[in-house]
Protein backbone atom coordinates (compact mmCIF):
# COMPACT_ATOMS: atom_id res chain seq x y z
CA UNK A 1 0.00 0.00 0.00
CA UNK A 2 1.39 3.14 -0.89
CA UNK A 3 2.02 5.64 2.13
CA UNK A 4 1.07 9.14 -0.04
CA UNK A 5 2.60 11.37 3.47
CA UNK A 6 5.85 9.73 1.40
CA UNK A 7 4.78 9.21 -1.87
CA UNK A 8 3.58 12.67 -3.28
CA UNK A 9 6.00 14.57 -2.20
CA UNK A 10 8.52 12.13 -4.09
CA UNK A 11 6.24 12.09 -6.98
CA UNK A 12 5.38 15.72 -6.72
CA UNK A 13 9.11 16.58 -6.90
CA UNK A 14 10.17 14.40 -9.80
CA UNK A 15 7.21 15.44 -11.64
CA UNK A 16 7.89 19.17 -11.60
CA UNK A 17 11.91 18.70 -11.75
CA UNK A 18 11.46 16.72 -15.03
CA UNK A 19 9.10 19.05 -16.43
CA UNK A 20 11.64 22.07 -16.67
CA UNK A 21 14.67 19.36 -17.94
CA UNK A 22 12.63 17.88 -20.02
CA UNK A 23 11.64 21.40 -21.55
CA UNK A 24 15.05 22.64 -22.03
CA UNK A 25 16.25 18.45 -23.69
CA UNK A 26 12.41 19.28 -25.76
CA UNK A 27 14.00 23.24 -27.01
CA UNK A 28 17.74 21.61 -28.76
CA UNK A 29 15.92 18.49 -29.99
CA UNK A 30 13.69 20.79 -31.58
CA UNK A 31 16.35 23.18 -32.93
CA UNK A 32 18.04 20.06 -34.39
CA UNK A 33 14.80 18.69 -35.70
CA UNK A 34 14.20 22.20 -37.39
CA UNK A 35 17.87 23.01 -39.17
CA UNK A 36 18.44 19.07 -40.19
CA UNK A 37 14.59 17.58 -39.88
CA UNK A 38 13.72 14.50 -37.59
CA UNK A 39 15.80 11.84 -38.01
CA UNK A 40 18.88 13.16 -36.47
CA UNK A 41 16.78 14.26 -33.35
CA UNK A 42 15.53 11.60 -33.34
CA UNK A 43 18.58 8.87 -33.49
CA UNK A 44 19.86 11.35 -31.47
CA UNK A 45 17.30 10.73 -28.64
CA UNK A 46 16.86 7.81 -29.10
CA UNK A 47 20.67 6.80 -28.69
CA UNK A 48 20.88 8.86 -25.42
CA UNK A 49 17.50 7.32 -23.74
CA UNK A 50 19.21 3.95 -24.29
CA UNK A 51 22.58 5.37 -22.43
CA UNK A 52 20.05 6.08 -19.81
CA UNK A 53 18.37 2.97 -19.30
CA UNK A 54 21.64 1.62 -19.54
CA UNK A 55 22.66 3.83 -16.51
CA UNK A 56 20.08 3.34 -14.56
CA UNK A 57 19.98 -0.66 -15.11
CA UNK A 58 23.85 -0.50 -14.36
CA UNK A 59 23.07 1.68 -10.82
CA UNK A 60 19.57 0.41 -9.86
CA UNK A 61 20.84 -3.24 -8.43
CA UNK A 62 24.08 -1.49 -7.03
CA UNK A 63 22.03 0.27 -4.85
CA UNK A 64 19.91 -2.51 -3.00
CA UNK A 65 23.53 -3.47 -2.10
CA UNK A 66 24.74 -0.34 -0.21
CA UNK A 67 23.13 -0.22 3.31
CA UNK A 68 20.46 2.30 3.99
CA UNK A 69 22.20 4.90 6.30
CA UNK A 70 24.87 5.41 4.12
CA UNK A 71 22.67 5.43 0.79
CA UNK A 72 20.63 7.89 2.54
CA UNK A 73 23.50 10.11 3.67
CA UNK A 74 25.17 9.98 0.34
CA UNK A 75 22.04 10.99 -1.44
CA UNK A 76 21.24 13.38 1.22
CA UNK A 77 24.49 15.19 0.47
CA UNK A 78 23.87 15.04 -2.97
CA UNK A 79 20.79 16.82 -2.83
CA UNK A 80 21.46 19.24 -0.36
CA UNK A 81 24.29 20.54 -2.90
CA UNK A 82 21.88 20.40 -6.20
CA UNK A 83 18.87 21.47 -4.23
CA UNK A 84 20.66 24.07 -2.47
CA UNK A 85 22.17 25.73 -5.93
CA UNK A 86 19.01 25.38 -7.49
CA UNK A 87 17.29 27.34 -5.63
CA UNK A 88 20.12 30.25 -5.39
CA UNK A 89 20.10 30.20 -9.08
CA UNK A 90 16.28 30.52 -8.40
CA UNK A 91 16.28 33.07 -5.85
CA UNK A 92 19.22 35.64 -7.76
CA UNK A 93 16.54 35.25 -10.55
CA UNK A 94 13.48 36.01 -8.82
CA UNK A 95 15.40 39.18 -7.09
CA UNK A 96 16.87 40.10 -10.51
CA UNK A 97 20.09 39.61 -10.04
CA UNK A 98 19.86 37.19 -12.86
CA UNK A 99 18.06 37.17 -16.00
CA UNK A 100 15.34 35.11 -16.14
CA UNK A 101 15.74 31.72 -18.42
CA UNK A 102 13.95 32.65 -21.73
CA UNK A 103 13.52 29.29 -24.03
CA UNK A 104 12.46 31.27 -27.16
CA UNK A 105 16.26 33.50 -26.63
CA UNK A 106 17.46 29.52 -26.10
CA UNK A 107 16.29 28.19 -29.41
CA UNK A 108 17.51 31.49 -31.18
CA UNK A 109 20.82 31.25 -29.53
CA UNK A 110 21.20 27.41 -30.16
CA UNK A 111 19.53 27.47 -33.43
CA UNK A 112 22.78 29.83 -34.24
CA UNK A 113 25.51 27.97 -32.41
CA UNK A 114 24.62 24.80 -34.10
CA UNK A 115 23.77 26.56 -37.72
CA UNK A 116 27.44 27.91 -37.30
CA UNK A 117 29.04 24.58 -35.97
CA UNK A 118 26.92 22.64 -39.05
CA UNK A 119 28.29 25.17 -42.01
CA UNK A 120 31.80 24.62 -41.24
CA UNK A 121 31.63 20.96 -41.27
CA UNK A 122 30.00 20.63 -44.21
CA UNK A 123 29.99 17.15 -44.39
CA UNK A 124 28.16 14.64 -42.02
CA UNK A 125 25.86 17.47 -41.09
CA UNK A 126 23.22 14.99 -39.87
CA UNK A 127 25.69 13.68 -37.46
CA UNK A 128 26.36 16.51 -35.57
CA UNK A 129 23.01 17.69 -35.44
CA UNK A 130 22.19 14.16 -33.95
CA UNK A 131 25.11 14.62 -31.56
CA UNK A 132 23.95 18.01 -30.31
CA UNK A 133 20.28 16.22 -29.58
CA UNK A 134 21.94 12.95 -27.76
CA UNK A 135 23.93 15.21 -26.11
CA UNK A 136 21.16 17.12 -24.49
CA UNK A 137 18.71 14.76 -23.96
CA UNK A 138 21.42 12.71 -22.00
CA UNK A 139 22.94 15.97 -20.07
CA UNK A 140 18.93 16.78 -18.97
CA UNK A 141 18.28 13.28 -18.50
CA UNK A 142 21.13 12.44 -15.97
CA UNK A 143 19.75 15.04 -14.13
CA UNK A 144 15.89 13.57 -13.83
CA UNK A 145 17.75 10.21 -13.43
CA UNK A 146 19.25 11.77 -10.11
CA UNK A 147 16.29 13.80 -9.07
CA UNK A 148 14.63 10.75 -9.17
CA UNK A 149 17.08 8.73 -7.28
CA UNK A 150 16.99 11.71 -4.55
CA UNK A 151 13.67 11.66 -3.73
CA UNK A 152 12.68 8.05 -4.38
CA UNK A 153 15.61 5.63 -3.34
CA UNK A 154 15.63 6.96 0.40
CA UNK A 155 12.20 5.05 0.88
CA UNK A 156 11.76 2.87 -1.78
CA UNK A 157 9.64 5.26 -3.26
CA UNK A 158 11.86 4.67 -6.83
CA UNK A 159 9.06 3.52 -8.80
CA UNK A 160 6.44 6.61 -7.71
CA UNK A 161 8.85 9.03 -8.53
CA UNK A 162 10.00 7.27 -12.06
CA UNK A 163 5.98 7.27 -12.71
CA UNK A 164 6.09 11.28 -11.52
CA UNK A 165 9.62 11.60 -14.44
CA UNK A 166 7.64 9.93 -16.72
CA UNK A 167 4.12 11.46 -16.72
CA UNK A 168 6.13 14.96 -16.73
CA UNK A 169 8.21 13.84 -20.03
CA UNK A 170 4.49 12.81 -21.85
CA UNK A 171 3.49 15.88 -20.59
CA UNK A 172 6.05 18.01 -22.33
CA UNK A 173 6.08 16.17 -25.20
CA UNK A 174 2.59 16.13 -25.85
CA UNK A 175 2.18 19.92 -25.34
CA UNK A 176 5.29 20.05 -28.04
CA UNK A 177 4.43 17.97 -29.97
CA UNK A 178 1.12 19.71 -30.87
CA UNK A 179 2.53 23.06 -30.32
CA UNK A 180 5.56 22.63 -32.13
CA UNK A 181 7.65 25.27 -30.78
CA UNK A 182 9.78 26.18 -27.80
CA UNK A 183 7.48 25.79 -24.71
CA UNK A 184 8.20 29.95 -23.45
CA UNK A 185 5.10 29.89 -21.28
CA UNK A 186 6.41 27.05 -19.19
CA UNK A 187 7.19 29.11 -15.72
CA UNK A 188 10.50 27.46 -15.11
CA UNK A 189 11.96 29.61 -12.57
CA UNK A 190 9.09 29.07 -10.40
CA UNK A 191 8.94 25.32 -10.96
CA UNK A 192 13.01 25.74 -10.03
CA UNK A 193 11.90 27.63 -6.88
CA UNK A 194 9.67 24.57 -6.09
CA UNK A 195 11.83 22.04 -6.97
CA UNK A 196 14.88 23.27 -5.51
CA UNK A 197 13.02 24.20 -2.32
CA UNK A 198 11.64 20.07 -2.59
CA UNK A 199 15.30 18.96 -3.01
CA UNK A 200 17.15 21.11 0.06
CA UNK A 201 14.12 19.30 2.07
CA UNK A 202 14.70 16.16 0.93
CA UNK A 203 18.42 16.91 1.26
CA UNK A 204 18.53 17.66 5.08
CA UNK A 205 16.39 14.81 5.73
CA UNK A 206 17.84 11.89 4.56
CA UNK A 207 21.38 13.74 5.49
CA UNK A 208 20.36 13.81 9.20
CA UNK A 209 18.48 10.26 8.85
CA UNK A 210 21.91 8.85 7.51
CA UNK A 211 23.71 10.35 10.80
CA UNK A 212 21.08 8.52 13.09
CA UNK A 213 18.69 11.48 13.43
CA UNK A 214 15.49 10.76 14.48
CA UNK A 215 12.75 13.62 13.01
CA UNK A 216 9.74 14.65 14.83
CA UNK A 217 6.82 13.56 12.75
CA UNK A 218 9.18 11.60 10.39
CA UNK A 219 8.08 11.90 6.79
CA UNK A 220 5.60 14.75 7.82
CA UNK A 221 8.79 17.32 8.98
CA UNK A 222 9.52 17.00 4.86
CA UNK A 223 6.92 19.45 4.82
CA UNK A 224 8.16 21.80 7.69
CA UNK A 225 11.82 21.94 6.00
CA UNK A 226 9.82 22.73 2.62
CA UNK A 227 8.40 25.53 4.68
CA UNK A 228 11.54 26.76 5.82
CA UNK A 229 12.98 26.48 2.64
CA UNK A 230 10.30 28.52 0.81
CA UNK A 231 10.31 31.29 3.39
CA UNK A 232 14.30 31.61 3.12
CA UNK A 233 14.39 31.46 -0.67
CA UNK A 234 11.96 34.31 -0.68
CA UNK A 235 13.75 36.06 2.28
CA UNK A 236 16.89 35.96 -0.01
CA UNK A 237 15.36 37.17 -3.01
CA UNK A 238 13.50 40.21 -1.68
CA UNK A 239 16.44 41.25 0.36
CA UNK A 240 18.88 41.56 -2.86
CA UNK A 241 15.67 43.15 -4.86
CA UNK A 242 15.86 46.75 -3.66
CA UNK A 243 19.46 46.69 -4.14
CA UNK A 244 19.43 45.61 -7.52
CA UNK A 245 16.20 47.68 -8.57
CA UNK A 246 18.49 50.96 -7.31
CA UNK A 247 20.89 50.42 -9.83
CA UNK A 248 18.61 50.29 -12.72
CA UNK B 1 36.51 12.83 -25.76
CA UNK B 2 34.66 16.00 -26.38
CA UNK B 3 31.24 14.22 -25.53
CA UNK B 4 32.33 12.59 -22.13
CA UNK B 5 34.07 16.08 -21.13
CA UNK B 6 31.29 18.19 -21.28
CA UNK B 7 28.40 15.44 -19.77
CA UNK B 8 31.85 15.92 -16.77
CA UNK B 9 31.31 19.27 -17.23
CA UNK B 10 27.82 19.26 -16.86
CA UNK B 11 27.21 16.84 -14.48
CA UNK B 12 30.24 18.64 -11.98
CA UNK B 13 28.32 22.06 -12.45
CA UNK B 14 25.03 19.69 -11.26
CA UNK B 15 26.49 19.43 -7.85
CA UNK B 16 29.44 22.87 -7.62
CA UNK B 17 27.36 25.34 -8.74
CA UNK B 18 29.51 27.40 -6.64
CA UNK B 19 32.77 26.16 -4.61
CA UNK B 20 32.10 28.12 -1.76
CA UNK B 21 28.80 27.15 -1.10
CA UNK B 22 29.49 23.42 -1.98
CA UNK B 23 32.57 24.04 0.54
CA UNK B 24 30.34 25.56 3.39
CA UNK B 25 27.77 22.58 3.08
CA UNK B 26 30.01 19.62 3.15
CA UNK B 27 31.80 21.21 6.12
CA UNK B 28 28.10 21.81 7.72
CA UNK B 29 27.65 18.10 7.06
CA UNK B 30 31.02 16.86 8.24
CA UNK B 31 30.35 19.13 11.87
CA UNK B 32 26.93 17.69 11.95
CA UNK B 33 28.48 14.22 11.62
CA UNK B 34 30.69 14.84 14.77
CA UNK B 35 27.86 16.38 16.64
CA UNK B 36 26.30 13.22 16.32
CA UNK B 37 28.98 10.73 16.81
CA UNK B 38 31.93 12.66 18.40
CA UNK B 39 29.77 14.22 21.58
CA UNK B 40 26.65 13.17 24.08
CA UNK B 41 24.68 15.92 22.35
CA UNK B 42 21.08 14.24 21.28
CA UNK B 43 20.72 13.43 17.95
CA UNK B 44 18.20 15.69 17.26
CA UNK B 45 20.28 18.94 18.14
CA UNK B 46 22.23 18.04 15.71
CA UNK B 47 19.55 17.53 13.21
CA UNK B 48 18.40 21.72 14.04
CA UNK B 49 22.02 22.80 13.56
CA UNK B 50 21.68 21.19 10.05
CA UNK B 51 18.43 22.42 9.19
CA UNK B 52 19.31 26.01 10.29
CA UNK B 53 23.04 26.04 8.99
CA UNK B 54 21.78 25.04 5.57
CA UNK B 55 19.08 27.87 5.41
CA UNK B 56 21.55 30.33 6.83
CA UNK B 57 23.72 29.41 3.93
CA UNK B 58 21.16 29.54 1.41
CA UNK B 59 20.72 33.12 2.53
CA UNK B 60 24.11 34.08 2.82
CA UNK B 61 24.99 32.58 -0.70
CA UNK B 62 22.30 34.42 -2.56
CA UNK B 63 23.57 37.48 -0.66
CA UNK B 64 27.32 37.20 -1.22
CA UNK B 65 26.18 35.84 -4.96
CA UNK B 66 24.38 39.42 -5.45
CA UNK B 67 27.08 41.31 -4.31
CA UNK B 68 29.56 39.77 -6.25
CA UNK B 69 28.12 40.48 -9.16
CA UNK B 70 26.90 44.42 -8.62
CA UNK B 71 30.26 44.12 -7.72
CA UNK B 72 31.62 43.06 -10.93
CA UNK B 73 29.55 45.44 -12.99
CA UNK B 74 30.57 48.63 -10.59
CA UNK B 75 27.24 49.23 -9.64
CA UNK B 76 27.84 47.76 -6.24
CA UNK B 77 25.80 49.46 -3.62
CA UNK B 78 28.41 50.07 -0.50
CA UNK B 79 26.28 47.36 1.64
CA UNK B 80 23.75 44.71 0.38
Amino acid sequence: MLDWSTAAPAIGAAFLASVVEVVEAFTIVLVVATLRGWRPAIVGTGAALATLTAVVVVLGPLMNRVPVPVLQLFIGVLSLLFGIGWLRKAALRAGGVLPLHDEDAAFARQSALLGAEVQRAKAAQDWIAGIAAFKAVLLEGLEVVFIVIAVGAGRGMLVPASLGALAACALVLGIGAAAHRPLSRVPENRLKFAVGVMLSSFGVFWTGEGLGVAWPGQDLALLVFAALFLGAGLVAARMVRPDVEAFT
Amino acid sequence: MSISKDIWGELTKMFVSDARVTGFILALVAVTAALCFGTDLPPLFAGAFLLCGSLSILVLGVRAEARRRLAAKGRAPDKI
